[in-house]
């Protein structure tokens, strides 16, 4: 570009100090470039993904003519024998997600009140890298544990086989917790001081201050931690298939087997041949997974969006 | 500027006055830092006293005393006594949170709590057990009445106090430290935050509220002060310098360092 003008001179004839802005920005080209390029390979990856596990999911309902109410409501599962009613699973998935939920919120709640309300700047440092320890240990050790010593303490002082729920939703609960606690943390922190002096100059008891002004100041954060933990203890199938005896029936009792999405996948993939109406079976179960953690996400950024709002 | 020897303060007795605060050589400190040095003084009951001086002055710390919120840091510490009531508020024993009921306080930000206009109104008298919807009901008509929010509000009470405006949000604090019916009334540069209309208005409510308790307001605003105050203390560094009538202080000061401040030399 030239611009003619009877009182300038033509800059881009020289090596004049204006023209040093079209370098720099040459030079950030390149990074701007790259930026955007690993921003689209992560949005292709992820759509993708979703792509695969619908072409390979609906197979079931295409390829093998197995009907999509039969899939979700039938109450038999058993890949031998033909029936493909993940009912039971869905069941089970959702009842290690709940009941993982409700043992481990009041504990995570705790200790994230605990660290953000009650201890001191130092108690704090203390705490923090306890609690990432916990997030660091691969969920195979969890399992390990929960065979080794939580099914047969169930076993003997409770009752049951053992395997099953119980077992379950104290694996899981235990992994879930410190991902519930960091978040809650983070959103007590988030809270501003000058509510919680506002609290205590109208009389307040620190309980008080908390549970009136803080929690509720800090319950969208809550809410979000507890969803996203129960995101991850609906995904978790390691941990749990070690501890739930994996027994596609509906459960009944919190100390007998049961299954779940991701242990049916992992235990039976290994047996089903590549094509045939089990595997994309499997392939379905995966389907129904990656919805629920659509729903999951979509419920999180909803409540995100009400908290900003 | 410096000298060794304390200088001489000003300090004009007031007669005739039931003294609500009587302060007597207070000292804070924050870590090791001497942040309000050797304050002896006396507020006078159902009056506005201001306190001015430059930021950093020890002003708001000293505000802070009366109702105990200097406890919520952790490195302030105090000496001295401050006598309400016959009692030294200063006492490690005395209850806090029976102080902090009767003693009422304002922040420079409007900080209503983010839950109804009703909700932000009941807080103090929820803490303090108050039960009974009448009772509850009752204490927000009055203390929005007296806030001059009621018109605005009555008929959104259950909707989030942050769809206030800054100056409504103000007044809804104003409103929940008078459901608690407090005797006295700490503002910590109340309106440093507003827009003039807003301040005009919590100034309004100041003059009439004065009838009923003792105000005391910290502010940065000189022209403030001279509106409203009866009485004015001017702090310089930590020390009180000049304390006495609002008119008297400002047409005639008589330390030559609250004459410098009020000509604006320095601030």
């Amino acid at each position: 570009m030239t611009i003619q003008s009877p009182h300038s001179k033509d800059l881009s004839q020289t090596n004049h100090w204006l023209l040093e802005g079209m370098k720099r920005y040459r030079r950030d080209l390149g990074a701007h470039i790259f930026i955007y390029a690993v921003a689209i390979f992560i949005i292709l990856a992820s759509l993708s993904l979703t792509i695969f596990l619908i072409t390979k999911g609906v197979q079931l309902f295409t390829h093998d003519g197995v009907s999509l109410f039969t899939m979700i409501f039938g109450s038999v599962w058993d890949l031998h024998d033909g029936k493909y009613g993940a009912l039971p699973l869905i069941a089970g998935s959702f009842a290690v997600t709940v009941l993982a939920a409700l043992f481990a919120t009041p504990l995570s709640i705790g200790t994230a009140l605990f660290m953000g309300e009650i201890a001191n700047k130092r108690g704090r440092k203390w705490m923090q890298p306890v609690i990432e320890m916990l997030v660091g240990i691969p969920s195979v050790v969890y399992g390990f544990i929960g065979l080794t010593v939580i099914v047969p303490f169930i076993r003997e002082h409770i009752g049951g086989i053992g395997f099953g729920l119980l077992a379950s939703l104290i694996v899981v609960g235990v992994m879930i917790a410190p991902t519930i606690i960091s978040i809650t943390v983070d959103g007590l922190l988030g809270v501003d001081q000058s509510l919680r002096e506002g609290s205590y100059a109208l009389g307040a008891t620190r309980w008080q201050m908390i549970s009136r002004v803080v929690i509720p100041a800090a319950s969208p954060a809550i809410l979000s931690a507890i969803l996203l933990g129960m995101a991850r203890a609906f995904g978790e199938a390691l941990a749990v298939q070690m501890v739930i005896g994996n027994t596609a029936v509906f459960p009944k009792s919190l100390v007998y087997p049961a299954a779940t999405l991701t242990t049916t996948i992992t235990s039976s993939l290994g047996e089903t041949v590549e094509g045939s109406t089990a595997n994309h079976s499997l392939w379905a179960l995966g389907l129904i997974l990656l919805a629920m953690s659509y729903v999951f996400i979509l419920v999180i950024r909803w409540i995100g969006r009400k908290r900003n709002a | 500027m410096l000298t060794l020897e304390k200088p001489k303060a000003s300090v004009t007795p007031i007669k005739k006055i039931n003294p609500v605060f009587q302060v007597k050589d207070l000292n804070i400190y924050y870590g090791d830092t001497l942040a309000v040095k050797d304050v002896s003084v006396q507020f006078p009951e159902r009056a506005i006293t201001a306190l001015i001086g430059p930021s950093g002055c020890g002003k708001s710390t000293f505000l802070r005393t009366f109702n105990r919120m200097n406890d919520l840091i952790p490195e302030a510490r105090a000496t001295g006594e401050v006598i309400y009531q016959e009692w030294n508020i200063l006492d490690p024993r005395l209850d806090v949170v029976a102080l902090r009921k009767e003693i009422g306080m304002l922040f420079q930000k409007p900080n209503p709590f983010p839950k109804s206009i009703y909700e932000n109104v009941v807080h103090g008298l929820k803490c303090a057990g108050v039960k009974k919807k009448a009772v509850l009901d009752e204490a927000v008509e009055i203390s929005l009445k007296q806030a001059d929010l009621w018109d605005e509000t009555r008929d959104r009470l259950t909707k989030s106090a942050l769809s206030l405006s800054g100056g409504q949000q103000q007044r809804l604090c104003l409103a929940r430290a008078l459901a608690l019916k407090p005797k006295v009334l700490l503002l910590d540069e109340p309106t440093s935050a507003l827009d003039p209309i807003s301040t005009a208005k919590i100034e309004e409510l100041l003059l009439e509220l004065m009838k009923e308790m003792t105000i005391i307001i910290v502010t940065h605003n000189m022209q403030q002060a001279a509106r409203i105050a009866d009485y004015t203390a001017f702090f310089f560094q930590g020390r009180l310098e000049e304390y006495g009538a609002t008119a008297a202080l400002f047409e005639a000061p008589k330390v030559e360092r609250t004459k410098q401040y009020l000509s604006g030399q320095f601030g």
